[in-house]
């Protein structure tokens, strides 16, 4: 890289060397030329205009790799029916292809089968019976464009999520791993509506014995980059 | 009842940074020379997107804005496309010099100001979680703030570590590096647990770790860490504790 810049430094040297030595010969050789020179000049202000261009080695260029938004759907508490949730994600987009992504959700669990059937004494407080969830994963984009009409192209990703976090619900933490697939349709360049689908799975030991459960969500969002 | 208030919060948030995104003048964007035979301009920041329109030499062309390495760029005639971060190092500025910009290479990672990553691991045999953000002083010394949570079958242990780490060597890919912190922990027992009369604890906690960093690719750094932990209890004994764990770190 140096020496391509010290080269092409060089070089402008040199072309302003052999310009004002052929300018100064021009002149010291032939006074009566001194109409063409001033010509030649003004011709040459015609073609190369004075513009002030803005150096991007000063610049400080507006980079969008945050992304941070909304979304609301559904999810389906194994055991508790299903349920209206609401979340928010931020995301850093690290390359083309990959991101990472932190979001939380909170929902309120419904009532077990066994609750609505029996009647009885509930198995949760209301407390206990919020949900709510964090994770951070590492996300990879399928990018593509979608055509909706021969003029009308959006730009767009198939993504795909792994990560790992906390669910809070039945009054305990759990760990819990997350798979998602998404796709996000970008209406402008830093806008984005998104689809999701994820699947939180955790070990629960709510209903007594210790099973995994697997909590799946679907919903849609809408972000912006900054 | 959940509280949703604070997803009003953050809607409200979002709608001001939308309406903030100011459009620059484009006397402020910057401009550049195409100095190879021509330009490729793809209609979206990554290589997956087709290439519409090809800039020729000589052409200046204005720099809007970046996404990871891919650079929005309008031609004079009014074209806009994606260029990637090798084609305009290709261009020269006003002075004839070519274009310099932030890449994430190893050499901007070792001028980098802020990390912040996650970790995924063991706390003693149970699984653990951390975040982190940390300043880079000098290319040796950089302060950190981690917040970890580790989920067992008992109890559920949080702890927040403010610590320093010196990086010996800070020129290697590979890295080793050591980190001294303090902070808290709070342990709470099982919500199953809470009838046999355990309460929440909270203790004053003493770190030490010793780890090694990979730089990996573009902006992404991978970290190996056994981290041991000194709990000072107002128990008899101070409680001793090990994690294992691997994470990444992004860089600014």
């Amino acid at each position: 890289m140096e020496t391509r810049i010290r080269s092409i430094f060089l070089s402008a040297c040199a072309a302003c060397m052999a310009l004002i030595l052929s300018t100064s010969l021009v002149i010291a050789q032939d006074n009566s030329s001194d109409d063409q020179s001033d010509n030649d000049s003004q011709q040459k202000s015609v073609i190369q205009p004075d513009l002030k261009r803005r150096d991007i080695n000063q610049a400080s260029i507006d980079s969008e790799n945050f992304e941070i938004g909304l979304f609301a759907g559904i999810i389906s508490i194994e055991d508790f029916s299903s349920s209206a949730i609401l979340g928010a994600r931020a995301a850093y987009h690290i390359t083309e292809d990959f991101f990472v992504e932190a979001s939380y959700a909170q929902a309120d669990a419904g009532e077990t089968s066994f609750e609505i059937l029996s009647g009885g004494a509930p198995f949760l407080t209301d407390e206990e019976r919020e949900y709510s969830y964090y994770n951070v994963s590492v996300g990879y984009n399928l990018n593509g464009e979608v055509f909706l009409s021969e003029n009308w192209v959006f730009n767009s990703a198939t993504y795909f999520t792994i990560g790992a976090g906390s669910t809070e619900f039945g009054g305990d933490e759990n760990f819990t791993v997350s798979i998602g697939a998404g796709y996000r349709l970008l209406l402008t360049d830093y806008f984005a509506v998104h689809v999701g689908l994820k699947d939180n799975i955790f070990n629960s030991e709510i209903i007594g014995e210790e099973k995994t459960t697997h909590n799946i969500e679907y919903g849609i969002g809408a972000t912006v980059f900054f | 009842m959940a509280s949703w208030s604070k997803f009003y919060a953050l809607a409200s948030l979002i709608l001001a940074l939308t309406a903030s995104k100011t459009v620059f003048a484009d006397d402020d964007l910057p401009e550049v020379q195409i100095e190879e035979q021509f330009i490729e301009m793809h209609t979206g920041p990554a290589l997956g997107f087709p290439v519409f329109h090809v800039a020729a030499k000589g052409e200046w062309i204005t720099v809007i804005k970046r996404r990871t390495n891919w650079f929005k760029v309008r031609t004079d005639k009014g074209k806009e496309g994606w260029v990637k971060l090798d084609d305009l190092r290709l261009t020269l500025s006003s002075e004839g010099e070519a274009v310099k910009v932030e890449d994430g290479s190893f050499d901007s990672f070792q001028q980098r100001d802020f990390e912040f990553g996650a970790y995924g691991g063991a706390l003693e045999g149970v699984p653990s979680m951390s975040v982190f953000a940390g300043w880079v002083i000098t290319e040796n010394i950089a302060t950190e703030l981690s917040y970890s949570q580790a989920l067992g079958d008992f109890s559920e242990n949080r702890y927040a570590l403010l610590s320093v780490t010196h990086t010996t060597f800070p020129e290697w890919k590979v890295s080793p590096y050591f980190r001294l912190g303090f902070g808290q922990l709070q342990t709470k027992p099982k919500a199953n647990l809470v009838q046999s009369g355990e309460e929440t604890r909270t203790s004053d906690l003493l770190a030490g770790s010793i780890g090694v960093r990979y730089y990996l690719a573009q902006n992404f750094v991978v970290r190996l860490e056994y981290q041991n932990l000194l709990a000072l209890t107002d128990r008899d004994d101070n409680e001793e504790l090990e994690e294992w764990k691997l994470g990444f770190a992004v860089f600014f």
